[in-house]
């Protein structure tokens, strides 16, 4: 197999508070044989602000770095593992199906976009452009029935005709991914279920309630772990545990970790190159 | 249509900014059944779509239910008339900011803004900022993260230094996008 280069949008939340899922996706693309070539000079994809106060702007920005893959890097596809940045983009190149919006977003950017790159997600990656057989070549410590809940939220498969999602309401993609690696990937209630995203800065008390939900369904269900692919559904269903057991003495921690960090365990990479000492609820039992 | 004015305007400018056509909505509720901040507010999506369609705007204006959307979508991929309901919102919240009716309680509304001011001014959104901003206009939203906060810290999630991206190119995209905006609103307001 020749090696593959995707170009690599990181996102704002993967410099940020998700630095693990940055240092996890870099190191298994690394491992499984994947050149990621990060845009340079990106641009915030301008996330869930932009596209309610400015339509316009919420399309080109990340039209512009779609432009920047297709005219400078010359490259066909990226990797946007941020589930918002990824739906943006998605939405972004969706809309420009539209010659009016392609108009004024090319006014915006300075140029043109012809739709030559394929977008992919966390997903994406490691189910296509890696390949499920390449990836099963690739796996070195096999996880031992370990059941895992697949949780994909929203935006990796919603609105259907922008993602192209073959079953937005009961997506598997993710469960054929953990089940190359050794695990047992459960059937749960909650897979598409909202997080509260951008709620978790202002309004709490509502993320607590939905997060609650989602991870009493995964454990209910026989779950050990929960598998993510986004940043913001990774730090609420991690994070907000820690703050539903202040309030209910009888919860448990039930571990979240990035598809990556599953990924990276299994073809023999280090805690540390994953980051698993970031993740809020320990992880290191399951991982181990 | 000056027959349907008053209540054609709300409708009319939700269409003009958003190209989606509420009058399509029958009131099945499939978008309420499925939204996770459906019982947080006054309203539900349902309710709102049939407010837009009569033109009630304080009735939604009023009403919490635009800022705790949170864009998950489930709305617009179950509704059987194909409306992008999730784009309603978004499209809402656009015309509250532009008509001076944003929520006076409403902290995601100005966290948005926030979000907006960073990115627009170093090219990438500064997460730390957000808070520093909000902590600064809302001192109680700090109580939130008297727990969380410190354990955030203490495992090095919290990263405070900025890394800017394409200022420039930002600073360029973000005007060019606001005037276009500005005039199609000045257009649209003539005819």
């Amino acid at each position: 197999m020749s090696p593959k280069t995707l170009a690599y949008y990181p996102g704002c939340s993967l410099h940020g508070t998700s630095a693990e899922f940055d240092a996890s996706f870099r190191a298994t693309a690394r491992e499984l044989g994947l050149t990621l070539e990060e845009i340079p000079g990106w641009e915030c994809c301008g996330n869930t602000a932009a596209h309610s106060i400015n339509r316009l702007l919420s399309l080109a920005l990340p039209v512009n770095e779609l432009a920047k893959v297709e005219k400078d890097m010359k490259l066909d596809a990226v990797a946007v593992p941020c589930a918002a940045c990824y739906s943006r983009f998605k939405t972004g190149a969706h809309e420009m199906q539209d010659p009016a919006v392609a108009d004024d977003v090319k006014s915006v950017v300075g140029r043109g976009y012809d739709g030559g790159v394929t977008v992919q997600n966390l997903v994406d990656v490691y189910h296509d452009a890696v390949g499920l057989e390449a990836l099963a070549a690739k796996v070195k410590r096999p996880f031992k029935s370990l059941k895992v809940a697949c949780y994909y939220g929203c935006l990796l498969t919603r609105p259907p005709d922008v993602t192209q999602a073959d079953d937005p309401e009961y997506p598997t993609r993710m469960e054929a991914v953990v089940e190359t690696l050794g695990c047992e990937a459960i059937d749960w209630n909650y897979k598409t279920d909202c997080c509260g995203a951008a709620l978790a800065l202002t309004e709490q008390g509502i993320v607590d309630d939905l997060v609650a939900r989602i991870v009493s369904d995964a454990r209910a269900c026989g779950a050990a772990a929960v598998a993510v692919a986004c940043p913001l559904c990774q730090a609420n269903l991690d994070g907000r545990q820690s703050e539903i057991a202040r309030k209910d003495s009888a919860w448990v921690g039930l571990p979240v970790l990035f598809l990556s960090q599953l990924v990276g365990r299994a073809i023999g990479l280090g805690d540390k190159e994953l980051g698993l000492s970031k993740n809020l609820i320990d992880a290191r039992a399951v991982m181990a | 249509m000056a027959t349907c004015s008053p209540s054609g305007v709300l409708a009319t400018k939700v269409g003009a900014g958003c190209a989606e056509n509420p009058y399509l909505c029958y009131q099945c509720k499939r978008c309420t059944a499925g939204c996770p901040v459906a019982d947080q507010a006054g309203m539900h999506p349902a309710q709102i779509m049939r407010a837009v369609q009569l033109g009630q705007y304080d009735m939604i204006f009023e009403d919490k239910f635009i800022w705790l959307c949170t864009g998950c979508q489930t709305c617009t991929t179950r509704c059987p008339q194909g409306i992008d309901i999730a784009g309603i919102m978004d499209e809402l919240k656009i015309i509250a900011r532009r008509e001076g009716k944003v929520h006076p309680d409403a902290p995601s509304a100005q966290m948005f803004k926030y979000n907006y001011d960073s990115f627009a001014r170093w090219g990438r959104m500064w997460e730390i900022e957000l808070i520093a901003r909000d902590a600064l206009h809302r001192p109680k939203g700090v109580l939130a993260w008297l727990s969380l906060g410190p354990k955030m810290l203490l495992k090095g999630k919290i990263n405070p230094t900025l890394k800017k991206g394409d200022t420039d190119a930002m600073k360029r995209m973000v005007k060019t996008a606001e005037s276009l905006t500005e005039a199609k609103q000045h257009e649209g307001g003539k005819g």
